[in-house]
């Protein structure tokens, strides 16, 4: 993703991460994966519900926590793209959300 | 000619420690995003059903046709081992897929709800932020003009 990340701003696209984890976490993750892309703390999950993307018990202890779920959003907030695994192994590629941001205009 | 060697090699069971190894190993995989990835889950399943078919045909062997092979204890002691990949590869074959459905999520056409929330530096970003120029979102990235689109990608967090 974090190679990527230069295509992506070609394609004037904004790539944004969300979960439920604590920002000191999230830091955590960035500064060691060298992340530099946003990424957003939703730490009751009342986003993710929002979103009906919430994996209620899906975590360490029984935490609620995002099932995992990619979408491009246009500047009118419309989606332009999705993607809902059903195995959290497998997650969308950046080859594959990348041509998703080539193609909007 | 001794019994020695009228007595044949009983391979089954190996091949069924390798595919046993090669169902759980194709959960490593996955690390590497390869390009066919959504194969993969169904890949380690087809691993593990053919193991199970070597290890029974290893048992069978050893232990039905007696004249042609040997090893019985060989046998057992493969078809055990083996039976830890596979359980590894059931259990996570299982754990993966107990996702909620996304029906009720926004789909393609539809608009996304908006919201605000902390970033790593726990100031706080909203989804119209991110979809304004540079410099008024928390971002160091440097894009000049407003972005086409945001890529959401909601995940499971890291613990």
């Amino acid at each position: 993703m974090e190679k990527r990340l230069g295509e992506f701003q070609a394609a004037g696209v904004r790539p944004v991460a969300i979960s439920v984890d604590a920002p000191a976490v999230s830091r955590n993750l960035a500064d060691k994966a060298g992340y530099s892309f946003p990424i957003l703390s939703d730490p009751d999950a009342a986003v993710i519900r929002r979103y009906h993307l919430l994996h209620a018990g899906g975590g360490p202890d029984e935490q609620d926590i995002a099932r995992p779920a990619e979408f491009l959003v246009d500047s009118s907030k419309i989606v332009r793209w999705s993607n809902f695994t059903e195995d959290v192994r497998v997650r969308a590629r950046a080859d594959e959300m990348l041509a998703a941001a080539r193609q909007l205009r | 000619m001794s019994d020695a060697t009228e007595h044949r090699k009983n391979l089954a069971p190996w091949w069924g420690l390798l595919f046993a190894v090669g169902a759980v190993g194709c959960n490593a995989a996955f690390f590497a995003r390869p390009p066919l990835q959504g194969a993969l889950p169904w890949l380690s399943l087809l691993f593990a059903v053919l193991a199970l078919v070597f290890l029974a045909a290893g048992l069978q062997r050893a232990f039905g046709r007696t004249q042609v092979y040997r090893g019985k204890g060989l046998s057992v002691v493969l078809t055990v081992i083996a039976l830890f990949p596979l359980g590894l590869t059931a259990f996570a074959f299982v754990k993966a897929r107990e996702l909620p459905s996304a029906t009720a999520a926004p789909q393609v056409g539809q608009r996304v709800p908006d919201f605000t929330l902390s970033d790593t530096s726990g100031k706080t970003v909203s989804l119209d932020q991110l979809l304004a120029p540079a410099g008024s979102a928390s971002t160091s990235q440097s894009q000049a003009q407003a972005p086409k689109a945001v890529l959401l990608i909601f995940y499971r967090g890291y613990w």
